[in-house]
Formats: C-alpha cells, structure tokens, sequence
C-alpha cells in the first residue's frame, strides 16, 4: 500500500457519505416532482441527521449502541475499500456485514415491528446477496480482475458483455435503497403495518449514525452501477445517476412486495439471468 | 460551527406524530390534506412519522377522554427531547362541544403540556402549518438561550 492508496482511502471515507446524502437529497426532490410537488431543500437529509444527532432519548436496549457503531465502521469501511481501489468483493462482504450489525442490534430492542423488521431484514440479504454476488463476479471476469480499479480501466463499456446482470443490479439497487416494491423491512413511508420496521427501535444520535451508515451503503452501491460504463469519470457519474432515476421511477409505480414474492418469484429470476450471463462469460 | 448547525437542524427538520385523540376525523383529515400536493408541507423538511421515538412535534386532535388519556401521555413520554405539542381544532383545545360529556377530561392540555393551540371546526390546513411554524419559532427561542 503506497501513500497514494491511503490518501484515496481517506477521501472515500469522507467524501462518499457526503455524496450518499446529496444522493437521498436529491431522492427526495426528484420524488416530489415525480408527485408534483415541490419537495425539500436538497440539503434536508443532512438537516434530518442533525436534528437526530441533537436529540435526547435513552436507547431501546444497551447493545443496540454497539451495533450501530459496528455497522458505521463497516459501512465507512467498504467506502474506503472501493475508494482506494481493493476488492469488490471484500467490499460488499463488509457491507454486508454492516446490514447484519443493524439488523442484530434491532432484534436486541423491545419492539416487535423492530424484530419484524431485522427478520426482514434477514430475508431480503437471503435475496439480494447471492445476485450481487454474482453481478460482481461477471464484472469481474468481464473486466479481468476483481480490484476495483480494473473495473474503472476498461476501454469498452463492460454492458455490453453483461446485459442480464442489469435486471440484477436493479434489484439489488431497490433493496439497498429501501424503494418500493422492495422497501420490505423498513418502510420508508409513515403508518404502514411495521411502522418504521428494522429502523423502529432506534433514535436519536444512533438513528443519525444508522443513517450515515445508509449513505455510505448507497454510495457503494451505485459505484458498484456504475462500473457497467466505467469508460471515464462523468460517464460513471451518468451511469450512477439513470440507475438513482430508475430506481426512483419504479418506486414511484410501485407498490410493496411481500417478503415472499421476492424470495420465490423476484430472486430466483435476477439470479438465473446472472448466473446465465457468468456462464456465458466463460464459454464466450 | 457544528452547534450552530445542530441548532439551525432542529428547526428546519420537525417530524411530526399525528394522534387522534378520539376526533370526528374533520381535523385528521385536515392535518393529513397538509401532505398534499397543494400544500406540502415537506417544503418545510416536515415528515409524517408513525414512530414517537422518531418524532419531534405531537400533533393531537380530538377531545382527552379518560381511556385514551393514558395512551397520549405514553406517546408524549416515548418522545425524544425538546419536543413540542399542537393541539389541533376546538377539541383539542378545550374539549370543544363534548366537554360536558361524564367520560370527557377535555382538551389535550389536561394531560400534557401544549405548546401551540389550532382554533377551529376543523382547523384550517393553513393554520396547522402556521401552529409548525409558531411552535417551531418557539422552539428556535428555547435553544437560544440555552
């Protein structure tokens, strides 16, 4: 590791959670417009995040603290992996282990739509998981290696070697966004039957943190996007932002799923589709 | 710097927790049309929460009987710190026209503090959003001082 590295490692540590909130600023604009309305500023999330951070509340349970903490350090920690140029797949492992950290620390408090939620939670990593796993092994034998930086090398877009892994990625944009129709464990929007679901039991400063910890997943994820067309920076900003677009539209047409029909109907096709593409990857 | 901000961020990000306190839904329906396009009241940062743990303004309606006095209090007391109450419509003022009945206790103010009241039957749409902005200047001078 060169000094290089490290100053690349920092920079995504700081600059990707600042971009996940610019990123669920403009969520919300270009929602409200979607319902023609007018919607917030598009500095609100960060408002939101201070107004959590200033909040008194004691936490539904003791552990709960931790896990926030742990699932931050994850989720900061698979930003600075992709930002300096390591494995992909080492950072979606640890972003995956920051999902599981707030869903540990949801099961830990009293609240049965928080414990309803982490079980969905639980369900939807089952669903999603396998196809990011997947999508992330077709980039990487497309593009011929798994550092992130032989992603971002190509010369060709590497969409045109992995149509069906796009389905895929999509799904796993939604999930990790918390859109409709797979907005399944933590119902972003008020009175609906889990109430905040996963998110229920945590607030204040913890909420503020779990929230950081969400833009920096979101950042990891486009990233990961925007790789399909990683021929320059501004075509990989583009790319980032028509899947945000798309996202947002489905989610706007779209109403929930149910945790089963993602698992028996929405995975298993996302999955065929990538798992048809790597195969056709290694006899091509 | 980073206070100052904390501060401002209070102001410009009220959650607000809607409780029917036992209204005819004339005033439910009035506090929920504010989430509508013609109005948006997200304009202001506002949210609609379903959680008290994630809310920062209480919007009551509906008159304080003695069955669902305790569950008020309850939400009230699951709310972080600082908070603020609306009491919406001559109801939740004062208990409006039931406030003679045996089972009433009256408006919302007999069972926790009220910061802001909505006159009306049912309040204006307009004059919930100005109650916000009221109890939000409110709120504004407290953290001030402090």
């Amino acid at each position: 590791m060169n000094l290089n590295t490290f100053y690349l490692a920092v920079a995504g540590l700081i600059l990707a959670p600042l971009l996940g909130g610019l990123v669920a600023g403009l969520d919300r604009v270009v929602t409200a417009r979607l319902q023609s309305r007018m919607g917030p500023p598009l500095m609100q999330p960060f408002f939101d995040v201070g107004k959590l951070m200033s909040k008194v509340i004691p936490p539904a349970s003791h552990w709960q603290g931790m896990f926030v903490r742990w699932a931050l350090i994850a989720s900061l920690a698979s930003d600075a992996l992709l930002a300096a140029g390591g494995d992909v797949l080492m950072c979606f492992f640890v972003q995956a282990a920051s999902a599981c950290f707030v869903a540990m620390g949801a099961f830990s408090g009293n609240s049965p739509y928080s414990k309803i939620g982490a079980q969905r939670e639980l369900f939807q990593m089952l669903a999603y998981e396998p196809v990011f796993l997947v999508a992330i092994l077709c980039m990487a034998k497309a593009a011929g290696g798994f550092d992130a930086f032989s992603m971002m090398s190509g010369s060709e877009p590497l969409l045109f070697k992995l149509p069906l892994i796009v389905p895929g990625l999509l799904f796993v944009v939604l999930v990790k966004l918390r859109k409709s129709p797979f907005d399944i464990s933590a119902s972003h929007h008020m009175h609906q039957e889990v109430v905040r679901g996963i998110y229920t039991d945590y607030a204040g400063r913890d909420f503020a943190l779990l929230e950081i910890a969400h833009w920096a997943d979101v950042t990891v994820v486009l990233w990961i996007c925007s790789f399909l067309w990683a021929t320059g920076p501004l075509q990989m900003l583009a790319t980032a932002l028509i899947t945000l677009f798309v996202a947002l539209v489905i989610d706007n047409i779209s109403a929930r799923l149910t945790w089963r029909t993602m698992l028996k109907t929405v995975a298993p096709i996302s999955l065929i589709l990538a798992a048809a593409n790597l195969v056709w990857l290694y006899l091509e | 710097m980073f206070g100052s901000f904390l501060k401002k961020s209070q102001i410009k990000s009220p959650w607000l927790m809607h409780f029917d306190c036992g209204s005819c839904n004339g005033c439910d329906i009035e506090t929920l049309a504010c989430l509508t396009p013609v109005y948006d009241v997200e304009r202001f940062g506002i949210i609609n929460v379903g959680n008290p743990r994630h809310a920062d303004v209480l919007v009551v309606t509906g008159t304080v009987n003695r069955r669902n006095a305790v569950i008020l209090k309850n939400i009230y007391d699951q709310m972080p710190t600082p908070k603020l109450v609306i009491a919406i419509g001559a109801c939740g003022c004062s208990g409006g026209v039931f406030r003679e009945a045996p089972n009433v206790l009256g408006g919302v103010d007999k069972v926790i503090p009220v910061d802001v009241y909505v006159p009306g039957c049912p309040a204006k749409p307009e004059a919930i959003m100005d109650a916000v902005v009221t109890g939000l200047a409110k709120l504004g001078k407290i953290l001030e001082v402090a």
